[in-house]
Formats: C-alpha cells, structure tokens, sequence
C-alpha cells in the first residue's frame, strides 16, 4: 500500500481509548505506575546516573543500550514509557450497582457527544440572546474579526480522545459546522474560553524549518550545500558566491547536460526567482530518474542552498512559490488484473 | 487497496476519493510570479491578507516542471502545447510551438517593412499578444449539451465555464490544423496562419465558433430544459 506522506501523525495515530468500557482496573493501573516508577529508579542506578533527575530520553537511551534490537516495526521493540501512555485512558463504568445510568442521555448510546452539542448549542443561543440585548439597547455590535489562519479545530481523532467514545464522520462534521457558526456570530467573545477548548494553535510552517550558516572555503568563498529528489532522482547541489553564474553538473557544463530548454528554466527558476542570475556559481551532482526528474531534484537541492544567502521574508516567498517542497508524485504502481497503473484489459464481449 | 480506502477516509470524511493525489488536501497551489510576493501591504485588500496569512500557516505544493517565474513562461502556451502533445514528446510539441511564433513573427514583420507609414503602428508584432487575442476571439460564449427526456435526445444551449471556453478554443485549433491542410505543409506553417487568421476575426475556426453559436440561437426553445 502507499505510504502516507503530508499527514501528520495527529491523524495516523488510532483511537484505542474510545473502543469499549475499562479493560484495566484503577488498582492495576496504580500497580502498573509504581513498579514503574521502582524501575526508573533501578535503571538510573544500573546505568549509574542520578535516580532523581532521570528523564524519559534517558530510559530511552538506556533501553536501547541494554536490549539492542534489530527489528525493523519500531513499536516491537522493547519499550519502557509511563503506564498512562501505554494503557490508555478508557471511559469508567457508566451505571450505578442498582443498574440504573448516570448520564441522562446514556441509553442514546452517544451520550458524551450529544451533551457536547448540548452545551454547545446553549452557548449558542446564550450568544444570540446577548446579541439581541444589544440591539434592543442600540449598542453596537463588536465586529472584531477571529483570526482564523493561525488556528485549527481539534481532528475527529482528538475529539474521540477527549470525550472518550467513538465519533462517526457525520457526527465530527456536524459539531465542526455548529463551532464554525458559532464563531461567525459578532458577539461570540463572550465563549471564547469554551471554544479554546476545540482549537489549537497551528504554527507558522516558515518554523519547522532550519536553516543553516553558511561555510567558508580555503579561499574565503562562501558557499552552502543542498540536497534534493525528485521522483528517483537524488541531487547535491554546492552554490558558491561571487560567482559569474556558470552551473555545471556532474563535470559537465549545464548547457551540454541538459540540452532540452524546460530543464535548464528549471535549474534556473531558483536564481532568477531571486533575482541572482549572475551572482552564484553552482557545481552539483545528480544520480538517478530521467531528464525531468533530475533537473527538478537539482532546482529542490539549488533552492535548500540558497536559503542561506537569503532573508527569511524571501525564504517565505521561495515556500509559496513551491521552490522548497520536495515533489510526491511517483510513479504508480501496476496492479494485477489491469494493465497498467489505470489501464484495464480490452473488454471482449466473448 | 481497502485499506488505502480507509486511510484516505481519515482526512475526506464524506467522500472517498476515486481520483486522487500524492498531495494531503490542506496544500495550497504554489504562486510562482514574483510581483504577487514584491506588492507591498498596504495595497492588499482584506481578501488577498486573509489569504496571505492561510498560505503563512498551511503547507504549499510543490511548482511542476513545466512553470518558472521567467517572463518566457506562460501558462496558456504551456496549456496549448500540452494539447498538441502526443505520446508525452514534450520536446517535439514545445520546438513546434516556438517556430510556430517565430512564423508569426517573420509574417508580421514582412507586413511590417512593406506596409505605408500611417498603417505601420495598427500591424501587431508580438505573437504572444497575437496568439492570447486569436484564443479570445475563438473562444464560443454558448455551448450545447446533449439531455435525453422522454427518449428523445435535445441539444440544449448551456453557458460554459472559463475553462471549458479555453479548451474549446484550443481544440478547435488544433483539430483544424492537424485535419484541413495539404499533405505537405508543416503543422507551424498552418498553426500561423489560423493564428493570424483568426487575429482578424477570419478563417474555419471563427465560423465554427459562429455555427455553434447559431445552433445555440435555433435551440433556443429547449433552453429551459437545463436543470442547473
């Protein structure tokens, strides 16, 4: 199957809490921690170290240095974390001993979803009913748009975590459209700590990356490297300054290895973006794929170098500009019964 | 392949995907021209900040081969000559489409140097400004659609989208080219002149755009047969 790429590990992770009522007693959980907690400090002394100050990377360190394991499933080899990341938190027993539920809505068979939309929609109406107050008094409204870039509602996976029972898709749906209304409305400043409860904070995507200083030659030529990939082509690319603009690659001048016009755009593309046509020299080496895909693994590896000469604004411009990212496509795989890829046999009527 | 089904479900709740693509649906498209990214913040307007800040937060993806920020790149003539393309020789399909402008060019410029003074500033020069208006002129405003009711087949006169106005054009053309011409002439040779031609609102592609739009005209009673 394909590997999953540009997802985040938010919504690879599985659900293992809302799956059905306790399978651990408290009692063995509170077992579970302390023999946890006796062996932290066990280890700490076996490896010599301070029990007091031994943190998870270091139980971490020691596992590995003490069992080394081969495997190649991360999850197979052998673990040692806190109990409440290994048991999951699950959902207690939600009647009393006469039998008799709990929970008003228990015998709908979703009750945490449906007191959540509950309260949702009485925060709703709370709203409305503030709203309408102001209008009859004749104060204005407050117009303050939410800044809605920076911020992402909860996945259907953490949603699931927090009310600790599974939620259909329609469901999930439905409570992201009532959040998205609710919010829509002038006055929603008065919710907004309930509403914080099902929005995080996305991070600006110009900080996940790092970039590197740039290094000196012999001769006192700054100069950066880069890698790039495209398709099964693999480029390093090594962009000097104070240059005239010559680019050769694998020892050969540009103009010889890439005789089709569209490749040669491409390994400029980075340069001219940046208005720096005439001012790099650039010497790569590239392995692998057609003429296609290696010039575009070299534009990926010419555009990661030139990070370094450049202000982060620009960095920003080269990210929208689709400069940084490394391109997915691949080619798809045949399947059996087909001819190709999306090809079927020619149908035959007999 | 059902477990691809249900991975994919994860991130399109409703609907499972039958064409789908190596990019996560939160990627943007990538904006290669470089007077977008050089305006400065006071001439945006509330849309264009309220994108600005979408595209700081969410990841881009990556510009295909075939853009470049260069003044060279163009995105209709790298539409056109993909459709002139066969059996993806892109080499071929880009070397007909350049001496296929530089035949404009040689023409207009010959209409040039033998045309009087007071005509020489009405003649055009620039093939990329003659082949974007040629397109224009070619494109049909109406289309018709074929919908059956009671058993019989209407053609039903349709409004087209952008899109679908472009690459009618475009068809037209090469279509035009590659069936009407003489065994001999080069498909450069004639890709002008029906560029030129229909430059001047002349030749078989504007009157198949007019035949189109007569018929549109002429079914105009089943235009309330549309549903949408």
């Amino acid at each position: 199957t394909l590997k999953l790429i540009c997802t985040t590990t938010a919504v690879q992770r599985k659900n293992v809490g809302a799956s059905g009522p306790e399978k651990y007693t408290e009692a063995f959980i509170k077992k579970q921690i302390e023999e946890f907690n006796l062996g932290k400090r066990h280890l700490a002394n076996m490896m010599g170290e301070d029990p007091e100050t031994f943190t998870q990377e270091d139980i971490d360190r020691a596992i590995a240095y003490l069992f080394p394991s081969g495997l190649f499933d991360r999850q197979a080899r052998p673990l040692m974390k806190h109990p409440t990341e290994v048991f999951p938190e699950q959902r207690k027993i939600q009647w009393g001993e006469d039998g008799r539920p709990f929970h008003f809505l228990f015998y709908t068979g979703k009750q945490s979803y449906y007191s959540l939309m509950h309260e949702t929609y009485e925060k709703f109406l709370n709203v409305q009913k503030h709203q309408d107050q102001l209008i009859a008094q004749d104060l204005p409204l407050q117009k303050e748009k939410r800044n809605l870039a920076g911020s992402r509602w909860l996945t259907k996976i953490e949603l699931e975590e927090m009310l600790l029972e599974k939620v259909s898709d329609d469901d999930y749906s439905r409570f992201i459209q009532l959040l998205q209304k609710l919010v829509a409305l002038p006055c929603a400043d008065i919710e907004e700590k309930y509403i914080q409860k099902f929005s995080k904070e996305v991070p600006l995507q110009l900080q996940k990356v790092v970039i590197e200083p740039l290094q000196h030659d012999e001769r006192g030529v700054a100069f950066s490297t880069g890698e790039g990939k495209r398709k099964t082509a693999r480029a390093t690319a090594v962009v000097y300054d104070n240059g005239t603009g010559k680019i050769t690659v694998n020892g050969i001048d540009m103009l010889h290895y890439f005789p089709v016009l569209q490749d040669r755009e491409q390994l400029l593309f980075p340069f001219q973006f940046l208005d720096r046509i005439g001012k790099h020299d650039m010497v790569c080496t590239v392995s692998g794929g057609g003429r296609s895909a290696q010039a575009g693994a070299i534009r990926l590896a010419s555009a990661k170098a030139l990070r370094s000469f450049v202000t982060e604004k620009e960095v920003e411009f080269m990210r929208q500009a689709g400069l940084l990212t490394v391109d997915p496509r691949v080619k798809e795989r045949k399947k059996p019964g087909q001819e190709g890829p999306r090809r079927k046999f020619t149908w035959k009527k007999r | 392949a059902s477990g691809l089904g249900r991975r994919l479900r994860a991130w399109l709740p409703r609907i499972v995907p039958v064409r789908w693509s190596r990019y996560n649906p939160s990627y943007l498209e990538p904006e290669v021209k470089k007077e977008s990214h050089q305006k400065p913040l006071e001439e945006l307007t509330l849309e264009e900040r309220e994108q600005m800040e979408l595209k700081a937060v969410r990841p881009i993806k990556a510009a295909p081969p075939s853009l470049s920020s260069s003044v060279f790149s163009d995105p209709m003539i790298s539409k056109f000559t993909n459709m002139m393309m066969k059996s993806g020789n892109k080499v071929l399909a880009r070397s007909l489409m350049s001496q296929t402008l530089e035949a404009i060019k040689r023409k207009q410029l010959e209409k040039y140097h033998k045309a009087p003074e007071n005509e020489k500033e009405t003649i055009e020069c620039n093939p990329y400004v003659i082949f974007h208006q040629a397109l224009k002129n070619c494109q049909p405003i109406i289309g018709l659609s074929n919908i059956t009711k009671g058993g019989k087949t209407y053609q039903v006169p349709v409004p087209l989208t952008d899109n679908r106005k472009r690459f009618l054009a475009m068809k037209w053309l090469i279509t035009e080219c590659r069936e009407n011409k003489h065994r001999r002439t080069l498909m450069p040779e004639k890709l002008s002149q029906e560029l030129l031609l229909a430059f001047n609102n002349e030749g078989p592609v504007i009157k198949r755009k007019h035949v189109l739009h007569k018929m549109a005209e002429a079914n105009r009673a089943y235009a309330h047969f549309r549903w949408w």
